[in-house]
């Protein structure tokens, strides 16, 4: 039984769909990474799993709630939580928000911190953290949540290494633990090391293994002629040169 | 100067004391989430939009405080539905604010001949708070209490990440109107204290000096409701003493707690 | 003429002529800068400096000082209180701006409380258009003058930076520069305008004629003619209503303004998509505006 089943999704933001043509299934403990350029429907894709779009077309079969990493850059940094307020705020999601939290509650927090290797900054303000702790922390309240399926926008980018090791050991147990990985990125090098690849460009242009899809030409497709593989320190990367054209979904 | 027993043997004084505490209950706490999803603009405005039918209501006799209510909420409303634009002042609500203050004008002076309505309305006024206005206080304060005891956390959380409403189902929408509804019933229930040209002065400028000390929500919210109470208090005890309005003396207060606490915590 | 002689009524008196001529005069001027106050989205910040003026008034008022001394002096003290408070990022922009704002009005007003003040506060705010001196006058002519004068020198430079600041520095003009002239301006016409128009509603001449306009007016040249001849217009209607009704004179021109204002943004405009003023020839945006 799969723990993700998409099934011809097309969705947009009351015009033409920027996003047709969606269809793939994830098992549980399965790692999936989005591959695409910006534009190119990651963010879409995402926002209908969440329940905060709706289809114009196509059917989503999925757990009802997903749990959502995001970048850091799209949180309050001046807003005074600590790193502890953060990962409670995923409790939030058990239902009865508008109940303080209960004991059971706090030591949730406190073991998604532990997990995420941020026990000892559980009091540090959110905004003082560094970047990596920061994505760190968002990932305790996503762990609190206790999702079988999470969706995480580029956690490891621009992340020190530390921050990104203790994330990925992190990804290793819940896929132990049988939960659904959506992973987007920009490091095609990185998808390599997921379970299956899914390369969005306006459209689904491939899903499957790395090895049947990380090839050439289903990159071209999805990043376009316009593609130039970056070598940064051993893994290469795939970015688009944008050109002010219309109509680019 | 006067004695501070003052306060408690004269009635009028010990109605506009309570009205202050309570004020100051609801400005402390209000004023935190006021400040933390910038309202600090709407809180002023809704004040200045109930500028007309006050004065209509004062001299027709209608209750005041409940008419004010009423436009108040309707603001509320419309700016919930015009989502993120109306949260910024635009041309648009600037005019807006300027003509209904135009019109209270016109309406005080010309139409119902209430001259001396008019700085009663926008300074405030130590005398005449009556049963109504101490009630829509009282109310505005538990009010915020209970808000707060109970969508606190969402808020925070929808502050923090706007985006997190969908993963965490809260529901933003109600959660957020709310919140405005909320800050436009105790706008009102400031005007008759201190005006309307002064809300934020209760609503905003504690908790904005708060905001520069503390570190947690929980914190601002405790300094929050010590200033604005502090300030109202020692605010009206000036009024009485310099025979003024108590809108000006606590918005003085404030501003100049604020510039002492700037000055005192910059980094 | 019996309709002829109705409208000319205000202007028989004297007093009616001067008040004409102060509101005439300084719409002329404010209309035309209203155009760059709301494109360069500085509408708040006069409505904060109008509001923060306000001790300088009173202040002049007691002391008998005149009352643009007492305007342009506030309107400096405001204008760097206001910068310093807006600055601090802790609170934001919007809470800094307030905490100023609602200071200097509350310290205006307690001056103006006090029992030997003898301000008539309600003018300060709404305006006193009636009581305009000679000294007014020659004020806002010279604003008009100067004011108009360093407006038409400065339009292209300005239209420039409005449209794109970065490619308009490479052309050698100095946003920062321009800025600074714009905002001495304004803090000018807001310490002459306040006299007619009051500190709470001085902010009607300079927003309301270039919201009228601005769909209308294809380029800026003529949106700021637009304005000023809408700004006097409006001026007009409010005074000879004020002098039939009884109302308020400052209210009743700020009430014209702000229907002139509703009517205008509310008309439709021609059908052929002229430039928009302020930003001509502005490329075409990539749609949809959504993230991907």
């Amino acid at each position: 039984m799969s723990a993700l089943r998409v099934e011809g999704l097309s969705a947009g933001y009351g015009g033409p769909p920027v996003l047709r043509d969606v269809s793939f299934e994830a098992e549980p403990g399965e790692t999936v990474c989005v591959l695409g350029p910006n534009g190119g429907g990651k963010t879409t894709l995402f926002r209908v799993l969440l329940g905060e779009l709706e289809p114009q077309a196509g059917r989503v079969a999925g757990p009802s709630r997903p749990a959502y990493v995001a970048q850091t850059e799209r949180t309050r940094l001046d807003f005074p939580v600590s790193a502890l307020d953060v990962a409670l705020m995923g409790t939030l999601a058990r239902g009865r928000w508008w109940l303080p939290p209960r004991g059971a509650d706090r030591s949730a927090a406190a073991a998604a911190l532990e997990r995420v290797g941020l026990a000892d900054r559980a009091d540090t303000r959110f905004g003082e953290l560094s970047g990596g702790q920061r994505q760190r922390a968002l990932l305790a309240r996503a762990l609190v949540q206790d999702a079988r399926l999470l969706l995480l926008d580029e956690p490891l980018s621009g992340v020190d290494p530390a921050s990104a090791a203790s994330i990925a050991g992190v990804f290793e147990e819940l896929r132990a633990e049988g939960r659904t990985l959506l992973v987007s990125s920009h490091d095609v090098e990185s998808a390599r090391t997921f379970d299956s690849v899914l390369c969005l460009h306006g459209r689904q242009v491939a899903f499957g293994p790395p090895a049947e899809v990380l090839d050439r030409s289903t990159l071209e497709a999805t990043y376009g002629s316009e593609m130039i593989v970056l070598e940064e320190g051993g893994a290469k990367r795939a970015v688009t040169v944008h050109h002010h054209e219309h109509g680019d979904h | 100067m006067p004695s501070p027993l003052d306060f408690a043997d004269l009635p009028f004084l010990r109605d506009a004391l309570l009205e202050l505490v309570l004020l100051g209950i609801a400005g402390g706490i209000l004023g935190a989430w006021i400040v933390l999803r910038r309202l600090a603009f709407f809180s002023h405005a809704v004040g200045s939009a109930t500028f007309p039918g006050l004065v209509a209501a004062d001299a027709s006799g209608v209750s005041p405080t409940l008419a004010g209510v009423a436009v108040a909420l309707g603001y509320a409303g419309g700016v919930e539905r015009a989502g993120r634009a109306g949260r910024e002042p635009s041309e648009a609500t600037a005019l807006l604010l300027v003509a209904c203050l135009a019109g209270g004008v016109v309406l005080a002076s010309d139409v119902f001949e209430s001259g001396a309505a008019v700085d009663r309305l926008l300074f405030g006024t130590l005398l005449g708070l009556d049963g109504i206005d101490l009630a829509l206080s009282a109310a505005a304060a538990a009010l915020a209490t209970i808000a707060t005891l109970t969508l606190g956390r969402a808020w925070a959380a929808l502050t923090f990440d706007p985006e997190s409403a969908g993963t965490l189902g809260l529901p933003a929408g109600v959660a957020d109107f709310l919140l405005l509804a909320l800050v436009a019933v105790a706008a009102v229930a400031a005007i008759p204290a201190v005006g309307v040209l002064l809300v934020t002065a209760i609503y905003v400028l504690p908790a904005a000096a708060a905001r520069l000390v503390a570190g947690s929500v929980p914190a601002l919210i405790g300094w929050a409701l010590a200033l604005a109470l502090a300030e109202g208090v020692l605010g009206l005890y000036l009024a009485y003493w310099l025979d003024v309005p108590p809108g000006p003396p606590v918005a003085l207060l404030g501003a100049a707690t604020y510039l002492v606490m700037s000055l005192v915590t910059r980094r | 003429m019996e309709v002829l002689d109705f409208l000319l009524e205000p202007v028989q008196s004297g007093i009616g002529r001067r008040a004409l001529l102060e509101i005439a005069l300084i719409g002329a001027f404010c209309g035309a800068l209203g155009f760059w106050v709301v494109t360069e989205r500085l509408a708040y910040s006069a409505e904060s400096l109008a509001h923060g003026l306000l001790p300088g008034l009173v202040l002049a008022t007691i002391a008998g000082a005149p009352l643009l001394l007492g305007a342009a002096g506030g309107a400096l003290a405001a204008a760097a209180l206001l910068a310093l408070a807006a600055r601090d990022e802790r609170i934001g922009a919007d809470a800094g701006t307030a905490v100023a704002v609602t200071g200097l009005v509350g310290l205006g007003a307690l001056l103006a409380f006090t029992p030997e003040s003898p301000t008539r506060l309600e003018e300060l705010l709404f305006g006193d258009p009636l009581g305009v001196t000679d000294g007014d006058l020659i004020a806002a002519a010279l604003l008009l003058a100067a004011g108009g004068a360093a407006l038409a020198a400065l339009h292209r430079p300005l239209a420039a930076v409005a449209f794109d600041s970065a490619g308009a520095a490479q052309l050698g003009v100095r946003p920062a520069l321009l800025r600074l002239a714009l905002l001495a301006l304004l803090a000018l016409a807001v310490a002459v305008a306040v006299q007619g128009l009051g500190a709470l509603l001085v902010l009607a001449v300079l927003v309301a004629p270039p919201v009228a306009v601005r769909r209308h007016a294809g380029t800026p040249g003529r949106a700021m003619l637009a304005g000023a001849a809408l700004a006097v217009l409006a001026g007009a209607v409010g005074i000879g209503v004020s002098f039939h009704a009884g109302s308020a004179a400052g209210a009743s021109v700020a009430l014209a303004l702000c229907a002139a204002a509703a009517l205008g943004a509310a008309l439709p405009t021609r059908a052929r998509r002229a430039a928009r003023p302020g930003a001509p020839a502005r490329a075409p945006r990539r749609t949809p505006a959504a993230p991907g």
